[in-house]
């Protein structure tokens, strides 16, 4: 258990030492957020939608803070698996499944709490139709923090999997583009989910990608009504399960025809 | 006028320390990488510039090649001011630093010669003029089509050598270029220098840690420390002051009694091996011999000088470097 | 002259390093081939989605992505030296070999690095251009032509000029690549839409600051049959210098900076 603690420990402590470049990163995260805020409000003003405006002005600054829950590809890790590294971390009397479960988990949970704060908090602060709304209930707002947790668990579940192909394929640079892409756009990172044709909407909020942040950001905005607070809940929990069990699965069987890169 | 006059060159760059704890700014310190450094070089010297880590070597190359621009004194190449005339000084010097490539990584070396011709402005005739004196001189022939990446680290560095001569610069700055060559392609480079020294009357500025590339070069040793010239003139000399100890070891037949020695001179024994070191200036060696024979028969005997390396160690200790 | 013919003959070399590695280079290349395309794919749901954005039609606004794309790619693969591999030439010293040669700092800084991979980038932007003029019924006539080509040509030196914030702050050893982002990649984000969409204070920060607006959203409405803010037609052909000015003073600020440059290791 302390082996994974320490993990976090490490994490913490890196991010923090690159202070400056988390700065900069908030800054432009806002930034971002700022131009997509003005852009649906636009597009808005010509065409109101069910959905209404607060909704996805709430979804934009949510995605924004949390992005780092979404995409934060291990570099180090990667490049380990690459080299040949990765060998000293079969050497350890560690479960490696678990292991990289907490490096994946430190970094998106520590990368994110780290920026999303200050964001959140100039989030709050401006002008009316450009702010983010606050939770439509108290309740709402505490099954968000639950629906959030649950899709962190998801998505780093869903992360080792990425791993775990990656040290099956040489150059996953094609590969890694793909997944990237499927959760930028399947996560509502793009473009906010329900602003995906209406048609799709049944099939998208099913996938996996859209557990991690779509499903808390729609509870707290509203879209999904507390009463089906159980079901989201629910969904989340299957793919949790299903994709770690899947990846320990991945893991087991890696590690035994493991011929790690590089000799 | 010299070739190379320096006056008073110096240069300070300013570290950030990594911030303490509860303080809201990082503290700067300064560090002088050169205080106040005044030389001179001829046209055609082979200069050695040696000097701890730290003492300024690779910034007075890097003044003196125009990267960097100092925070006072002055210098003058060929009557050139490096970095005021950067360009144009560039087209006269040609500079090897010992880990770093200026070649292209990934492509033929002869295509990087030829894009260093087209970056120099090199004229067709003398360019091939001179590749082939140079793939001669320093056996390039059989690699030329070799993409850089593929050479050894002893063909690499004769190909870096090769791209920084192509133009003909009349200076040459040599920044550690034996670092980590074994002994055939050491030696091989410090033939071609001194050749090419020869030939061209290129001026040489060598910076090395190998002090044998010093003695096998340089007529010429410059000491830096804490960014000051602390000595300047020939190899021998330099040696000479601080070549203050000799060692002799001897192996006798049987079992004897080592007389008592006189003061200055210290033993060690090993089985039946004695080493005895003494400072010549104390207890002259012939003197120290008659006693050693006097002990009993001498099996073997043999007398080294320190090594260069000893007595620079020594150098830098003595000057608190 | 000589110069440009030193640019393309490091071009072609770097070109043929790169295939040295096919695999990895396709691989490369489809990867960004996916990333554009989940770009254009966000516009064409959002023209789904809204139909319209204030008097732009889904011709239009497919025409704007394909600009933008097309000209910030075009950058990145043509000035790789300063949209990428400038901070890893600083850090590696491997400027310090560029300052040794009797050449221009920033003729060899572009000189030394290429990014064909985003060709496939482009290829979406040029197929958004197409697709977006083919719906809006663009009547193409020389002077659309050319304005178009302007916008491109100025485009790309607006890009590279923004890029070259980042050297300057590189060459001064500060930290600070997230933070110039925003200018970057954000006002290629928020410039694949027409300007006059945006509050006011993003309209001036890329009308004036950083003037995507003025080097492409002017004319690329002027060849839409729509003038930005009813502009005259001559503006379309005049507005564009704002990217070239943009380059000049980054270039002086450039060339102030590498004076301070200091050099790694011992």
């Amino acid at each position: 258990m302390n082996a994974y603690l320490s993990v976090f420990r490490m994490r913490r402590k890196m991010e923090l030492q690159y202070r400056g470049a988390v700065i900069g990163g908030v800054i432009c995260q806002m930034f971002f957020g700022l131009i997509l805020v003005s852009l649906y409000r636009a597009l808005y003003a010509g065409k109101p939608q069910t959905t209404p405006i607060e909704a996805v002005v709430g979804y934009v600054w949510l995605q924004q803070a949390f992005f780092r829950m979404l995409l934060a590809s291990d570099a180090e890790l990667l490049d380990k698996i690459r080299t040949g590294g990765i060998a000293y971390d079969l050497c350890r009397p560690l479960n490696l499944y678990g292991y990289y479960y907490a490096r994946i988990m430190a970094q998106k949970l520590m990368g994110s709490l780290l920026r999303a704060a200050p964001m959140l908090g100039f989030a709050c602060l401006l002008p009316r139709g450009m702010a983010l709304p606050p939770p439509v209930s108290l309740p709402a707002f505490l099954v968000f923090l639950v629906c959030l947790a649950l899709g962190l668990l998801c998505v780093c579940a869903l992360e080792n999997i990425t791993m775990a192909f990656t040290m099956r394929t040489l150059d996953s640079r094609g590969v890694q583009a793909m997944l990237n892409l499927l959760m930028m756009t399947f996560s509502g990172n793009i473009l906010p989910l329900t602003l995906f044709p209406d048609s799709w909407q049944k099939v998208i909020t099913a996938l996996p990608y859209a557990q991690l942040l779509d499903a808390p950001i729609r509870i707290y905005t509203g879209q999904y009504a507390l009463a089906e607070a159980p079901r989201v809940l629910l969904v989340q929990g299957i793919w949790t399960l299903a994709l770690a069990g899947s990846g320990v699965l991945l893991w087991r069987h890696n590690q035994k025809r493991l011929t790690v890169q590089g000799g | 006028m010299a070739f190379i006059e320096t006056h008073g060159l110096t240069k300070t760059f300013t570290v950030r320390k990594k911030r303490e704890k509860g303080r809201l700014l990082r503290e700067k310190t300064e560090i002088r990488a050169l205080d106040a450094l005044s030389f001179s070089v001829e046209k055609g010297e082979l200069v050695g510039y040696i000097g701890p880590n730290g003492a300024g070597k690779s910034t007075t190359v890097k003044l003196l090649s125009g990267i960097l621009t100092p925070d006072g004194g002055s210098a003058l190449v060929d009557g050139r001011v490096p970095w005021q005339e950067r360009r144009r000084h560039a087209a006269h010097i040609g500079v090897v630093f010992g880990q770093r490539s200026q070649l292209w990584w990934d492509v033929p070396i002869l295509d990087s010669f030829s894009l260093l011709r087209d970056i120099y402005r090199v004229p067709e005739a003398a360019y091939k003029r001179r590749l082939d004196a140079l793939t001669s001189a320093l056996q390039l022939e059989p690699f030329l089509r070799t993409p850089l990446r593929l050479l050894s680290l002893g063909q690499r560095m004769r190909a870096e050598l090769c791209g920084s001569l192509l133009h003909g610069p009349e200076l040459l700055f040599l920044d550690e270029p034996t670092i980590g060559l074994d002994a055939v392609s050491k030696l091989a480079l410090r033939d071609f220098l001194k050749r090419e020294n020869a030939q061209n009357g290129t001026t040489v500025l060598l910076t090395t840690h190998d002090m044998e590339d010093i003695a096998a070069l340089c007529s010429r040793v410059m000491v830096l420390g804490h960014g000051q010239k602390l000595f300047d003139g020939a190899l021998n000399n330099l040696l000479a002051r601080y070549d203050t100890s000799r060692e002799v070891n001897v192996r006798y037949d049987g079992e004897i009694r080592l007389p008592d020695l006189p003061q200055g001179c210290a033993v060690a024994r090993e089985g039946a091996d004695y080493r005895i070191s003494y400072a010549p200036a104390q207890v002259p060696t012939a003197h120290l011999l008659s006693l050693l024979q006097a002990a009993g028969p001498i099996r073997e005997l043999t007398a080294q000088p320190q090594s260069i390396d000893r007595l620079i160690a020594a150098m830098y200790r003595e000057m608190d470097l | 002259m000589d110069t440009l013919k030193l640019y393309f003959r490091s071009m072609g070399m770097l070109l043929k390093s790169q295939l040295q590695y096919p695999a990895s280079f396709c691989m490369q290349t489809f990867a960004q081939l996916v990333m554009e395309a989940g770009e254009f794919m966000a516009v064409i749901l959002v023209v789904d989605r809204f139909d319209r954005l204030n008097q732009w039609m889904a011709g239009d606004l497919f025409f704007f992505f394909g600009i933008m794309s097309v000209t910030f790619y075009l950058t990145e693969i043509f000035g790789r030296g300063i949209t990428g591999a400038f901070p890893g030439m600083v850090r590696s010293g491997q400027l310090d070999t560029l300052l040794l040669r009797p050449r221009g700092v920033l003729t060899q800084v572009l000189c030394s690095a290429i990014d064909p991979r985003r060709i496939s980038c482009i290829a979406v932007g040029t197929a958004a251009l197409v697709i977006g003029s083919r719906m809006a019924g663009v009547r193409w006539t020389a002077p659309k032509a050319l304005a178009l080509g302007e916008a491109i040509l100025l485009g790309m030196l607006l890009v590279l000029g923004l890029f070259m914030i980042e050297a300057v702050f590189c060459i001064y050893s500060v930290k600070s690549v997230e933070l110039v982002n925003a200018i970057t990649y954000g006002g290629r984000s928020a410039c694949q839409y027409p300007i006059d969409i945006y509050p006011r204070s993003l309209r001036v920060l890329f009308t004036v600051i950083a003037p995507f607006a003025m080097t492409m959203h002017v004319p690329a409405a002027y060849i839409l049959d729509k003038p930005l803010y009813g502009w005259p037609a001559w503006t379309a052909f005049v507005c564009p210098l704002a990217g070239a000015a943009v380059f000049a003073v980054m270039y002086a600020v450039f060339r102030r900076a590498m004076r301070h440059y200091r050099s790694t290791g011992s």
